[in-house]
């Protein structure tokens, strides 16, 4: 069964269209990526998938119930981060935890098991007696993140999670993640840091302004992408005859700075080596360092979100 | 546990402050012990439905008002302080809705103000035990009060809160709106002894009517005035909670 199921779904804002006409399917127990520059709408989307905000048209199923019908009956199942802060500044970490569980109705024993596993699964005993407001950025995201564990649900919204967090604690969050999805959770991640999707998700979808522009596996997006390598090429003393010559090469792109490197990008990368080779030889012009390497997912996103139409 | 009742208890576990308990018994008990004495020297007697009062037992009873006033600040800094800190968001994209919401404040305005009008009119017994006329109507009187109250005042703190972002206006807009209530109505002075702009004032003042019932049901002098009054605020209550339901249905995301 598809747990998201959206077709054509879309809002505007003052006429402006955040979302236009988005189609997404979302399988049981994956994790989706949603994947798109600041701006893009996944914020948007996000609210309304979580029925926080109305589509202006479309249609939305979530866990096989109509998000325009019955929006209680999504919420009650789904558990939401959103990238907004949200947090009760006068209570401790530990007891905001506990107060969450209560407003989900969990069991006031199983709260307090849930309260002491998450405490030291997101690395909080040490500040389980702060108040929220006393916290760091990265601290109260945390705290955000650790919370949502807190009840039961089939799906989870994660709309830029590891924002403001440093690169220890982000990887034991998408590590947690994974466990969680391992365990048959199914995750919504929006993201505009492609390794982070590429770690986690099983598809992904890239979004820019307002619209899907890809939806694939990340093994296939950089197939479909990523069989580009970039070549990088210092020469020992700048050459004026160099761009000329280079620029003749089929099937790459070829990037001067002002100096001394030359960066070409390609995807028949061994072809268009061996003809670098050639010329440089043919013309005595000597290089001190040549490397050749995958372009990486990131450069890739950027790619297709800059090739997207009308940008 | 119903959806209602999950959230009262989380709104009462964030509010009930030292600070805001402080403000609520102590403040009030200054009122009545200190002031109440105090002005006795100036205010003799207060004259009220046909018998003299002295003046402490008058401010007592204005205090309960005043009180129930005062707690409905409450729901106005919770409202305001879950827009402001993304609990409103959060708490809307869970197993609630707005309506949930909006009644969970309500009952928590309301426990808070028959709360607080139960400790002050207690504390206040000691000062115009020798004056209560109790009667049947009594409790019932200061319960429908404490409500209506709660809903009314509740209701002008959650329209302010919904309209204000930065904490300076909020605080600023919601206090001088209180203050005036506080000090142009009949809480803490009889109006008969006011020069007359400012005794017409009093009754454009939804306080004066909370305090006319209140006292109404401590000194037993239940008039059909009283009776008006209760209209008045019955409907003026319902008029706000509505406007307030409206715009807080209608905030976004
Ligand atoms: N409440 C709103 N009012 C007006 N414009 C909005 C609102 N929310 C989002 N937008 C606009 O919609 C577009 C998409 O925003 P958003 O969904 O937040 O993108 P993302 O999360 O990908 O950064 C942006 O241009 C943003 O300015
Ligand atoms: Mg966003």
């Amino acid at each position: 069964m598809s747990c998201i199921a959206a077709q054509s779904l879309a809002k505007s804002y003052s006429g402006i269209a955040a979302v236009d006409g988005i189609d997404l399917t979302v399988q049981t127990g994956q994790i989706f990526g949603f994947l798109g520059p600041n701006g893009a709408g996944k914020s948007t989307t996000i609210k309304m998938l979580t029925t926080l905000v109305m589509a202006d048209a479309g249609n939305l199923s979530i866990l096989g119930i109509d998000a325009a019908k019955s929006p209680l009956e999504i919420r009650k199942r789904i558990g939401v981060v959103l990238q907004q802060p949200s947090y009760e500044p006068t209570l401790t970490v530990k007891r905001s935890l506990e107060k969450y569980g209560m407003m989900w109705d969990v069991p006031a024993q199983l709260r307090q098991e849930r309260v002491r596993r998450l405490l030291a699964d997101f690395d909080l005993t040490e500040i389980q007696n702060k108040r929220n407001e006393d916290l760091s950025i990265g601290q109260r995201r945390r705290v955000q993140v650790a919370r949502e564990f807190m009840h039961d649900m089939d799906l989870l919204f994660l709309d830029e999670p590891t924002v403001g967090l440093d690169p220890a604690v982000r990887k034991r969050l998408l590590d947690y993640l994974k466990d969680r999805a391992g365990a048959g959770l199914t995750i919504f991640y929006t993201t505009h840091v492609l390794s982070e999707a590429e770690y986690i998700c099983d598809k992904i979808a890239i979004i820019n302004r307002g619209k899907i522009i890809a939806v694939d596996s990340p093994e296939e997006l950089k197939r479909r992408f990523g069989q580009e390598k970039t070549i990088k090429i210092n020469i020992a003393e700048r050459d004026e005859r160099i761009r000329d010559l280079l620029e003749d090469i089929t099937d790459c792109r070829v990037e001067f700075d002002s100096g001394t490197e030359v960066t070409i990008r390609s995807e028949q990368s061994s072809a268009v080596l061996s003809r670098i080779f050639g010329i440089l030889k043919e013309n005595d012009i000597e290089v001190e360092e040549l490397s050749a390497v995958p372009t990486s997912l990131e450069d890739i996103f950027l790619k297709v979100v800059s090739d997207a139409p009308d940008s | 546990m119903h959806p209602i009742v999950r959230l009262v208890n989380r709104n009462l576990t964030i509010s009930l402050s030292p600070g805001f308990l402080i403000w609520q018994v102590i403040f009030p008990l200054i009122y009545i012990f200190v002031a109440g004495f105090a002005y006795t020297s100036l205010i003799d007697r207060v004259p009220f439905g046909g018998r003299d009062l002295d003046y402490p037992a008058f401010l007592a009873t204005g205090m309960i008002g005043f009180n129930i006033m005062n707690s409905t600040l409450v729901t106005g800094i919770i409202i305001w302080n879950d827009r402001r800190h993304g609990m409103f968001e959060q708490i809307m994209s869970g197993p609630f809705t707005r309506f949930h919401y909006i009644l969970s404040s309500v009952i928590t305005q309301a426990i808070v103000g028959l709360v607080s009008a139960a400790l002050i009119a207690g504390m206040g017994y000691l000062v115009y035990f020798d004056q209560i006329e109790f009667n049947l109507s009594t409790v019932p009187l200061l319960v429908f009060a404490a409500v209506i109250g709660s809903v009314l005042f509740g209701s002008i703190a959650s329209i302010i809160s919904t309209r204000l972002r930065t904490s300076e206006g909020f605080n600023v807009i919601i206090n001088t709106v209180f203050l005036f209530f506080a000090f142009v109505s009949t809480a803490f002075y009889p109006a008969g002894g006011a020069p007359e702009p400012l005794s017409t004032a009093f009754y454009l003042n939804p306080l004066t009517y909370l305090v006319d019932v209140i006292r109404a049901g401590i000194f037993g002098d239940v008039t059909e005035f009283v009776l008006v009054e209760m209209a008045v605020l019955v409907v003026l209550g319902l008029g706000l909670f509505v406007t307030a339901t409206r715009l807080l249905t209608r905030l976004d995301f």
